[in-house]
């Protein structure tokens, strides 16, 4: 893997203030991360902390107060974005809902369901189709939200949180399935979490951020062979390691 | 790092300036242009009368909308009664009926909800009498009741009675299950149950339609004081259209909308008093 | 087994109920029948306003007079109410321009507009129109003004990542998500609009629900008043119910909470 670590985002000494009235909130305080080219990166964070709003900034939601995001090879139109909660939208169809960016950007009917329906089918939701989102699981429900952000074939996907809202078993199976996803559609991938345990089961590299303001803490590389095993000797020492190393209060 | 952590550098310190000056201009600039808007609709109100486009006859310009209010304080003439008069017999008709619904329609909601038979031997007939609007009853009850204060009070009666009941039952009817069975693990009477559970719980949508029912007993007097009435708002702008006076219509539908107004805010403050459990969302 | 016996006795109650009131109606009216007609001069009255019309108009005539003074101005309502609700809640300087004068107007009850539309329009068709547009327009704009404001904003992300214009992210975004408040807002008026219909009608109409009961008062015919009620009562309702099934079809998409 070392050997060809190419640079696909590069975050420069980036901060992020609000002002309200009369206080300063700083949520994100001079980070510098490199993300390299199909990499699972793991940024790992306390809850309030900053690591949604330095995410924004990387799809360009928000931007710095101060620094710059770059991306190399591409560009910020280039992007899929996997919600914290699920953001699929209620009134349209599984199928409206993947096909969504690519309607967005005027592509040709036939060719964007061609599209979707080979993602619907790869997230697992074949005969889903015409479902609407009332029908669907927590759990299903996020693999559209996955399907819809493969679907103009971004080359970095962000997610934030994407199974946090999800009970503990639905969640297993989902790290277990984004990775098998991401195995198949290899993609570089910023996913953004509070839990230890999933980092240490989902990354190639973490980032533990600091509590408010967020600032880069640590990285761990993580070498461990996949599929990852939670009770593995070699996993846990590297969760404890991380958890003894940082005062994330999860 | 940690130097910059504690200390917020100039670049970051200025584009905050520059945030939160943008933000005020744009507070600013949002006044403006109400102010700009709502002087423009009176100008272009004032200038249609006083040009000629409407006729005077009809409509009267906001200039004289304001003489005219001011010449109502103290002057009965031309519809009988000055300003205050027609507000206080309006207020007292309007509470009289409204309270009357609210002490009657709130409870019955409530019990309805949680007594299951009750709700079944009452909801029926309820069903049957909602769907007909309160204005509907003003001859009837004139029938039955003369052309007095009575008639009058029972149609806004009926009007602000309907949300108090539905809307307390509905209150009652959403209570979670939980909650009843907390109460009922923890030993409560049914009637202990009711009173500090499914009442409380059911309080924030009993004051909706306390307030749905003020505007209902509000709209409801206008009504019934243009169909009868020998004072009040309502027969003012009633008497303003006889006598061909838009003036006094006006200062009256205006009054009505003040006062209509003032009511719900009053209301309102008096709710947050009430209902403080209940997080503003 | 229990459920079904809980069933049949509920049956059994609202029978009752309605039986109930029947009775009393019977008891109460046979006293004064003239002043309080019985059901069955009601039900009379009623066969009698189908044979012989009012002003040569037959009931059904009456029914339709009023139901396309509502229509209209519903339709009217809504293209205007939806249009500037829109537009306010998804630009404030719009909303900043026309809300102060909403507002000053929101507060005056649609039934004390009757006055002065009379007077500037005199007591044609137009202006029972415009009274009942009155009642309708203000709760539909209302509410998509505040349905568009309150938009989830991670509905709007969606958009903005994938870069929707305005155009797109009303078509996909807002109005959908505005869709359920739009429609509880023209729920509203409706019920308000077959009021104000009613309350004109009694004021100025030859025609008409509203013009029957003032008819009824005039003649000092009660069984008239009464039928005229009921058929108040019973359209409002089926206005309702089909607008309800209006609403599960553009709305089916909702989970029930």
């Amino acid at each position: 893997m070392d050997e060809q670590r190419v640079v696909k985002v590069h975050l420069e000494n980036i901060s992020k203030s609000f002002a309200s009235r009369k206080m300063i909130f700083e949520a994100v305080n001079h980070v510098t991360i490199d993300v390299y080219k199909n990499e699972f990166l793991v940024l790992l964070g306390p809850g309030q902390c900053g690591k949604t709003v330095l995410l924004n900034m990387v799809s360009g939601l928000e931007t710095p107060t101060e620094g710059k995001v770059e991306f190399i090879d591409s560009d910020a139109t280039d992007l899929g974005f996997v919600f914290q909660k699920t953001a699929v939208f209620p009134w349209k169809t599984v199928m409206e809902n993947v096909e969504m960016p690519l309607e967005l950007k005027g592509v040709p009917k036939a060719e964007r369901r061609e599209r979707a329906q080979y993602l619907i089918d790869l997230v697992g939701l074949n005969g889903f189709e015409n479902s609407l989102p009332k029908q669907l699981s927590g759990g299903m429900k996020q693999r559209v939200g996955i399907a819809r952000a493969y679907c103009n074939n971004p080359q970095v996907l962000l997610m934030d949180e994407p199974f946090g809202a999800l009970d503990a078993q639905t969640r297993y199976q989902m790290e277990e399935e984004i990775l098998r996803i991401w195995e198949q559609e290899k993609r570089t991938v910023i996913f953004v979490t509070n839990n230890i345990e999933e980092a240490v089961y989902l990354a190639d590299r973490i980032i533990v951020l600091s509590a408010c303001p967020a600032t880069v803490k640590e990285v761990y590389d993580i070498a461990l062979p996949r599929p990852r095993d939670y009770v593995d000797t070699e996993f846990l020492r590297i969760r404890e390691a991380i958890e003894a190393n940082t005062d994330l209060a999860l | 790092m940690s130097d910059n952590s504690k200390q917020i550098s100039t670049e970051t310190a200025n584009s905050i300036q520059i945030e939160a000056k943008a933000k005020r201009r744009e507070a600013r600039q949002l006044l403006l242009i109400s102010t700009v808007s709502v002087l423009v609709f009176l100008c272009l109100w004032e200038l249609a009368v006083r040009a000629g486009w409407i006729d005077s006859k009809y409509l009267c310009a906001p200039t004289m909308v304001v003489e005219t209010f001011l010449q109502k304080l103290t002057d009965p003439k031309p519809d009988g009664a000055v300003l205050g008069v027609h507000i206080i017999t309006s207020l007292r008709l309007v509470l009289v009926g409204y309270l009357t619904a609210v002490i009657i329609g709130v409870p019955l909601g409530l019990i309805m909800g949680y007594y299951h038979t009750f709700d079944k031997l009452v909801s029926p007939i309820f069903e049957i009498v909602r769907p007909i609007p309160p204005i509907a009853w003003i001859p009837l009850s004139i029938i039955w009741l003369g052309v007095g204060t009575t008639a009058k009070a029972f149609i806004i009666f009926l009007a602000a009675f309907v949300p108090c009941v539905i809307n307390s039952y509905t209150g009652v009817k959403l209570t979670p299950v939980v909650y009843l069975n907390v109460a009922k693990t923890s030993g409560a009477s049914n009637w202990e149950v009711f009173w500090t559970v499914s009442r409380n719980y059911a309080m924030p949508l009993a004051f909706t339609g306390i307030q749905v029912a003020l505007g209902n007993a509000w709209s409801t007097l206008v009504a019934s004081e243009l169909l009868a009435a020998t004072a009040g708002l309502g027969y003012m702008i009633q008497q303003g259209r006889s006598l061909v006076r838009p003036d006094v219509i006006i200062v009256g539908m205006l009054t009505i909308g003040v006062i209509g107004a003032i009511l719900t805010t009053l209301l309102s403050k008096l709710e947050n008093h009430v209902v403080k459990w209940r997080s503003r969302a | 087994m229990k459920k079904n016996q809980i069933k049949t006795r509920d049956m059994l109650l609202s029978a009752l109920s309605i039986l109930g009131l029947i009775a009393v109606w019977f008891l109460v009216s046979n006293s004064k029948p003239d002043f309080f007609p019985t059901p069955m001069a009601t039900i009379e009255r009623l066969i009698r306003l189908i044979e012989k019309p009012v002003m040569k108009i037959s009931i059904l005539g009456h029914v339709l007079a009023s139901l396309k003074r509502v229509v209209l101005a519903l339709i009217a309502a809504i293209i205007l109410g939806v249009g500037i609700g829109l537009f306010m809640g998804w630009n404030k300087k719009v909303r900043a321009a026309i809300n102060p004068i909403l507002m000053a107007l929101r507060p005056i009850p649609p039934i004390a507009w009757i006055p002065l539309i009379i007077l500037l329009f005199g007591i044609g068709e137009f202006p029972k129109v415009l009274l009942v547009f009155i009642g309708a327009f203000f709760p539909i704009v209302m509410n998509t003004m505040s349905g568009v404001a309150l938009v989830e904003d991670m509905y709007l992300k969606v958009g903005k990542i994938y870069k929707a214009n305005t155009a797109q992210m009303l078509r996909h975004v807002v109005f959908p998500a505005a869709m359920p408040a739009i429609l509880a807002g023209i729920k509203i008026a409706i019920s308000s609009g077959w009021m104000v219909v009613v309350a004109a009608e009694m004021l100025s109409s030859k025609s008409g629900l509203g013009f029957l009961i003032n008819r009824g008062r005039d003649s000092y015919d009660v069984a008239l008043i009464m039928v005229a009620m009921i058929l108040i009562g019973v359209v409002g309702a089926l206005l309702s119910a089909v607008f309800t099934l209006i609403e599960r079809k553009l709305c089916g998409w909702m989970s029930k909470e």
